[in-house]
């Protein structure tokens, strides 16, 4: 994990995220599409699945970390998060 | 920590033998455990199993209990990881689960994999009926029907998996309905319980006693609201509720000295309870996470919030490690909390705040319907 790098987490991402939702058309989100709102449409329900993994896979903990969750504002800026505290 | 499900074994623990060693003639129910089980069950407390058996085996024994359970894990892996799956697929807390087998070396795996959990002997269960962590304090309807609920739900789960499309086109497609309507005094047991049970859904963590509550229902400085769900797969009741203090109130964790509080926006600070309104209370049952009841509730509250006239829209709530859903409900709609240069630590209040205009309202969810919305 601490050699990846941001573009190869963010590769990673989109599998967890397409597999939490169970939504194989979320495989082509960009690392800038907004996951809150319209188009990914991030819920509890999906965001608690996408949190678990990245805190499993990567041992960052990103809720106990981030008091707004920033970081899940799109693929990129999460990718960003985890490469931080892995390296 | 009141529980919520029994995780049961089968073997010389819910049967009075061994399932796959009985020829013929499968073992009938342990009678001391049936009688816990219905017990349990009309208390609100459901029922799930997991057992080192064919799954023909909890087939075998819904029927010789004439329970439905809400969940079955079969297989021979480790109990632990069957527990494991089970807490997750009814959406519960770790230690809202019991688990009761009648092996030691079943009851140490589980304790130490799931330390969270609950874990008792038979002779323990017979006697555990009477803990306080068994024993609600009130029986509303909700509650009784807990057990046929997630059945629903697990039927809803099913079908969602199948189903191609977004999370609200599958809303759409179940029917459901989200409605939102002031609290009347009736719904004070209810709301009681959702103050005692939810976890995931809670900003304050507190109980809320009935008579308290229906205080709160009569009083005109506050509005408190309750949201049932539906849909085709069944009626869930009353699943969540807020309480607004429409100023200067005298109750929850909205009016205490909140470490590093901070208005929102920061202009506001002179006129407090007067644009702002402020959710002192805001929780929902897990059951009704992924059905857009939480994105209702949220977008209801700001546009009724704005439509009062206030300019600011906030929700005080504790940080703990199990209310992330709904810290990541907030985040979606919106709300922000003014960082402080320290983290905060578990237990910590945090203000989480959403600037409101009447230009820029959020959309309610075609599926739900509140007062004051066409």
């Amino acid at each position: 994990v601490s050699r990846a790098g941001t573009q190869e987490i963010v590769g990673e991402l989109r599998e967890i995220l397409a597999r939490a939702t169970g939504r194989e058309e979320l495989l082509g989100t960009s690392d800038e599409t907004p996951l809150f709102g319209a188009g990914v449409g991030l819920d509890s329900l999906s965001g608690v699945m996408l949190l678990r993994e990245v805190r499993r896979r990567y041992g960052v903990d990103v809720a106990a970390e981030d008091l707004n969750l920033d970081a899940l504002a799109t693929l990129g800026t999460l990718a960003a998060f985890i490469k931080d505290r892995s390296s | 920590m009141m529980v919520k499900c029994v995780i049961w074994d089968l073997d010389n623990t819910l049967l009075s033998g061994v399932y796959l060693e009985s020829g013929t003639q499968p073992p009938a129910a342990d009678p001391a455990m049936l009688a816990v089980l219905r017990q349990l069950r009309a208390r609100g407390i459901i029922h799930a199993i997991a057992t080192k058996n064919p799954a023909e085996a909890a087939r075998y024994a819904a029927r010789v209990t004439g329970m439905e359970f809400a969940a079955a894990e079969c297989g021979w892996g480790r109990k632990s990881d069957a527990v494991r799956r089970i807490i997750a697929e009814l959406g519960l807390a770790a230690d809202a689960a019991a688990f009761v087998d009648d092996d030691l070396y079943e009851r140490a795996e589980v304790s130490l994999a799931v330390p969270e959990a609950l874990v008792l002997s038979p002779e323990d269960m017979a006697d555990a009926v009477g803990w306080p962590e068994f024993s609600p304090a009130t029986v509303t309807a909700e509650a009784g029907r807990r057990g046929e609920m997630y059945a629903e739900r697990r039927r809803r789960q099913e079908e969602a998996r199948a189903f191609a499309g977004s999370r609200d086109e599958f809303l759409r497609y179940c029917g459901t309905r989200v409605t939102i309507a002031p609290a009347r005094e009736e719904d004070a047991p209810r709301l009681h319980e959702l103050s005692v049970r939810t976890h995931q859904f809670n900003t304050t963590g507190e109980a809320v006693a009935e008579a308290a509550l229906r205080a709160l229902i009569a009083s005109p400085a506050h509005e408190v609201t309750a949201v049932r769900v539906s849909d085709r797969f069944g009626d869930d009741g009353l699943v969540g509720a807020c309480i607004v203090d429409l100023g200067g109130g005298v109750w929850g964790h909205g009016v205490r000295g909140v470490p590093g509080e901070a208005e929102c926006p920061p202009e506001a600070s002179t006129e407090r309870g007067q644009g702002e309104w402020t959710v002192t209370l805001l929780m929902m049952s897990c059951r009704a996470m992924g059905r857009g009841v939480i994105e209702a509730l949220l977008a209801w509250l700001a546009r009724s919030a704005a439509r009062g006239g206030a300019h600011a829209l906030a929700v005080p709530c504790l940080v703990t490690p199990r209310n992330v859903p709904l810290r990541l409900a907030l985040a979606a709609a919106g709300f922000r909390a003014p960082e402080t240069p320290e983290l905060p630590s578990a237990e910590d209040v945090a203000r989480y705040c959403r600037a409101l205009s009447l230009t820029t309202l959020p959309a309610l969810p075609g599926w739900s319907s509140a007062p004051g919305e066409p």
